[in-house]
């Protein structure tokens, strides 16, 4: 496990969405057949587990102490207890519930940041552009691990909201250099001109006119960013260095590793906790590696 | 993490062997037994005291350091002495208890007793931990400059083994084939002893499994896997729980100045509903029975000052309704809306904080049970792990609700010295004063304070009388509540490559790598 850069996956530039809305909806009727029907429904299943399974199954309470340490999956723990003698399928719903949560906030974080400064850099150009792509090249080149993990060690108080947007903050660089990519190309079209001669504002041509034509790529890039901070938060957490008093999945295997469950057979400690990272990895690059087909018309006809 | 700059017994940070109860390298003049509670002969051959005036100590004749010169009482009054001249030596605490130390003949001394604090007990345990040092080699250095600091790379000691190689991954010690204590003791079978420095509990004790190591004391859950499911040669002191032979007692620390937990009944009920055998089962991997209501270690070094009758007839177990109960009927408190109880005064039972340092998962896990069980009988207690060194300063300005520590741990003293840590206000700073470095809570207790003194100068025989007496007063008043037993060290053996290793169906060494455990070498012979 580690961190993944989110590299821009394909910049293409798409129609605008009045245009071609229709479109879009009867293609992706036309790709349902196709893995998209599975990533939807893994995606869909993982976030029922998550957020609703917590209210039928399991304990109620991930921290509630439910037998003794490394019980072997029975009828009552169907997953068999951790090293505190909590329920195992209870935490994996709940870790699963903050895992998502922190995909998501690191996403938003990743996403905003690096849309806002790639669409700056490209709409302006010049030496606004050079400063910032600075900026983002130097970024890329320290390993952001390496900065997580200083970061995580320097903050006294850790809480599952920090940490995800620390990994938010450390993520934005790719995204912002595609974006930036795509936006210096959209602004020399006439609509953006039009839109100058009218004397629209900046900040309503980037909004407006610039980013609707990169919708499909920022939704993309978010999909991947939520994946990379999922990831990025278990390996952190995984070493030690995440709110240990929280449940996520990645604190999950901690204790396990800490009160060494492979040297003593507690597989059930470990191995639903990995595939249920695996899983939730798979499902959200297959859906948007399905949705690059939908929104791409290349990829589309190949 | 790099090897040993210094095998000093002086040094700040006392690399491995050099502690004084390890006697591998130096020796003491006794060791202690972690089975009998006292100490046994080596370079003293006997004490005696006299009254609470003095100890006299006779030294073996045949004692004698590496490098030929005889051990005499010259040394033992150098070592002794050092800490008046020198007071940052580890041992400088000996001179609250040891007021003097002066030669009869080359192997006779006497240590006159501080009368000021008159304690046979403590001075017992000085006795089995400092090493004594060669006057010879260590005097002219002293002369030079900082010994603190010194970098002793060719150390010289009178024990059954010498410093063969140090690097960042090991250290090994190489026997001294002709120590002086070959006959009295019995010289040791392996000629090295090999002491990795692991990089994590998971890596020893894997390599501890492989049957790479033969002799361990990390923390191994679940150990008695081994040898049930995967028929390997490891065993350990019993062969069911607690596995290990217990040596000291953590505590949860509450701060009895803060309102509520200044109540002896609400810490009462506190105690009433921790479940000791989940907790015993979770925590320490069984390796602990459940926790009794008393500050004595029963079954080990301890176990003739424990009073399992008194335990019975005036402690407490896993009781949940009993705590309700003292919570309703004998402090009048209510329950509110949010399950927590109230006391008549208005004073609301938590929010209150646990705390331990970060990463020390036994005792995390420990007050995960604590809390819990709080929450069932209607008291609010979260957990909250610090770095340990915010934790530290924390517990010793007295700034928690509710700490986790470990006091004094079995010794030549007994009992006494953990008693004095839970319960001995005098000489301890109050809270905003300074950081203490005993009773983190500042309690006090008169009654306490004097059983602690009589104690100290009791004859063996009125101990249990009057350690019955201050258990009592402990169980009153729950200055601590015991959560668990801890062995003084874990003794893990591999019998792949070696065999004759004690356990107690054959307990002819004590299970102690320090101590007398030493003489386990002499025990051992290598597997066919």
């Amino acid at each position: 496990m580690s961190s993944v850069p989110v590299q821009a996956t394909n910049p293409e530039i798409t129609t605008p969405p009045d245009e071609t809305g229709s479109t879009i909806w009867r293609q992706i009727k036309a790709m349902m057949s196709g893995r998209l029907i599975i990533a939807l429904i893994l995606v869909a299943s993982i976030l029922i587990f998550a957020f609703i399974g917590p209210f039928f199954l399991g304990t109620g309470d991930p921290m509630k102490i439910v037998g003794g340490l490394y019980n072997e999956p029975n009828s009552q723990q169907w997953l068999g207890t951790d090293n505190f003698g909590r329920d195992v399928f209870t935490q994996l719903m709940y870790g699963t519930r903050t895992s998502l949560y922190i995909g998501i906030v690191a996403g938003v974080v990743a996403t905003v940041l690096g849309v806002a400064i790639g669409l700056v850099a490209g709409y302006y150009g010049g030496w606004v552009d050079e400063l910032l792509m600075g900026i983002t090249n130097v970024i890329i080149t320290i390993p952001s691990i390496v900065v997580l993990i200083l970061i995580s060690i320097a903050i006294g108080t850790k809480s599952i909201t920090s940490m995800a947007v620390i990994i938010g903050i450390m993520s934005w660089p790719w995204t912002a250099r595609a974006v930036r990519a795509q936006a210096s190309s959209v602004r020399t079209r006439e609509h953006v001109d039009l839109a100058k001669i009218t004397g629209a504002s900046t900040p309503s041509i980037l909004l407006w006119e610039i980013m609707p034509y990169m919708m499909s790529y920022i939704f993309m890039v978010f999909v991947l960013q939520m994946t990379s901070g999922i990831l990025q938060e278990a390996t952190l957490s995984m070493l030690g260095l995440g709110p240990s008093s929280s449940i996520s999945l990645g604190i999950m295997l901690y204790w396990a590793l800490l009160w060494e469950s492979v040297r003593t057979g507690a597989w059930w400690a470990f191995v639903p906790t990995t595939l249920m990272l695996t899983v939730i990895a798979f499902s959200l690059y297959l859906l948007q590696a399905s949705l690059d087909e939908v929104f791409n018309p290349r990829l589309r006809r190949k | 993490m790099g090897p040993p700059t210094t095998f000093s017994p002086l040094a700040a940070t006392i690399a491995f062997p050099c502690n004084g109860n390890w006697a591998y390298l130096y020796e003491p003049l006794f060791t202690f037994n972690m089975l009998t509670g006292d100490i046994d002969p080596l370079i003293g051959e006997s004490f005696e005291f006299d009254g609470t005036m003095s100890v006299s100590v006779k030294l073996n004749p045949a004692a004698k350091f590496h490098d030929g010169e005889a051990v005499t009482a010259d040394d033992v009054v150098y070592t002794y002495q050092l800490p008046e001249r020198v007071p940052e030596v580890p041992w400088a605490g000996s001179l609250n208890y040891i007021s003097g130390v002066e030669k009869v003949d080359d192997t006779t001394v006497t240590m006159l007793l501080n009368q000021e604090s008159i304690n046979p007990g403590m001075v017992r345990s000085y006795l089995g931990s400092i090493s004594i040092l060669p006057q010879h080699v260590w005097e002219p250095r002293e002369a030079d400059g900082d010994v603190i600091a010194y970098a002793e790379l060719e150390p010289v000691g009178s024990g059954p083994f010498k410093v063969n190689i140090a690097n960042p991954e090991q250290i090994i010690l190489e026997r001294v084939d002709d120590w002086w204590g070959n006959e009295l003791f019995g010289a040791p079978a392996p000629k090295y002893i090999v002491h990795p420095i692991p990089k994590s509990n998971d890596d020893a004790n894997l390599s501890f499994q492989l049957g790479e190591i033969d002799l361990s004391q990390s923390f191994m859950p679940q150990i008695w896997k081994l040898w049930e499911d995967q028929g390997l040669p490891v065993a350990t002191w019993f062969r069911e729980q607690p596995y290990h032979l217990p040596g000291n007692i953590p505590v949860a620390i509450p701060n009895v100045h803060k309102p509520g937990l200044d109540n002896p009944l609400v810490r009462r009920a506190i105690a009433h509903g921790i479940n000791y055998a989940l907790l015993a089962e979770t925590a320490v991997s069984n390796f602990s029975i459940p926790v009794n209501a008393s500050l004595i270690v029963p079954g080990a070094a301890e176990d003739s000052y424990f009073n399992q009758e008194a335990v019975d007839a005036t402690g407490w177990t896993y009781e949940p309704e009993k705590a309700i109960a003292i919570l309703e009927d004998e402090l009048g408190a209510t329950k509110g809306d949010d399950g927590i109880y109230v006391l008549a005064d208005g004073t609301r039972l938590g929010p209150w904080k646990a705390s331990c340092p970060y990463g020390w998962t036994d005792w995390m896990t420990s007050l995960e049970v604590l809390a819990q069980g709080a929450k069932e009988i209607g008291i609010d207690i979260t957990t909250e792990y610090p770095e340990t060194p915010v934790f530290y300063d924390a517990m010793r300005a007295g700034n928690f609700d509710i700490v986790m520590n470990s006091f004094a741990g079995a010794s030549a003293a007994g009992p006494w010295q953990r008693f004095r840590d839970a319960m001995d206000s005098r000489g301890v700073p109050g809270i905003g004063e300074g950081p203490a470095f005993w009773n983190f809570n500042r309690y006090q207790n008169a009654d306490a304070e004097a059983l602690l003194d009589q104690i100290a100068v009791a004859e063996e025989d009125a101990k249990l009388d009057l350690y019955t007496q201050i258990d009592e007063v402990f169980r009153t008043d729950v200055p601590v509540i015991p959560l668990q037993y801890r062995a003084w060290e874990f003794y893990n053996i591999n019998e792949t490559q070696w065999t004759g290793f004690p356990t107690s169906e054959n307990p002819h060494t004590p299970p102690t790598f320090q101590g007398s455990g030493v003489r386990v070498f002499a025990k051992l012979s290598p597997v066919e």
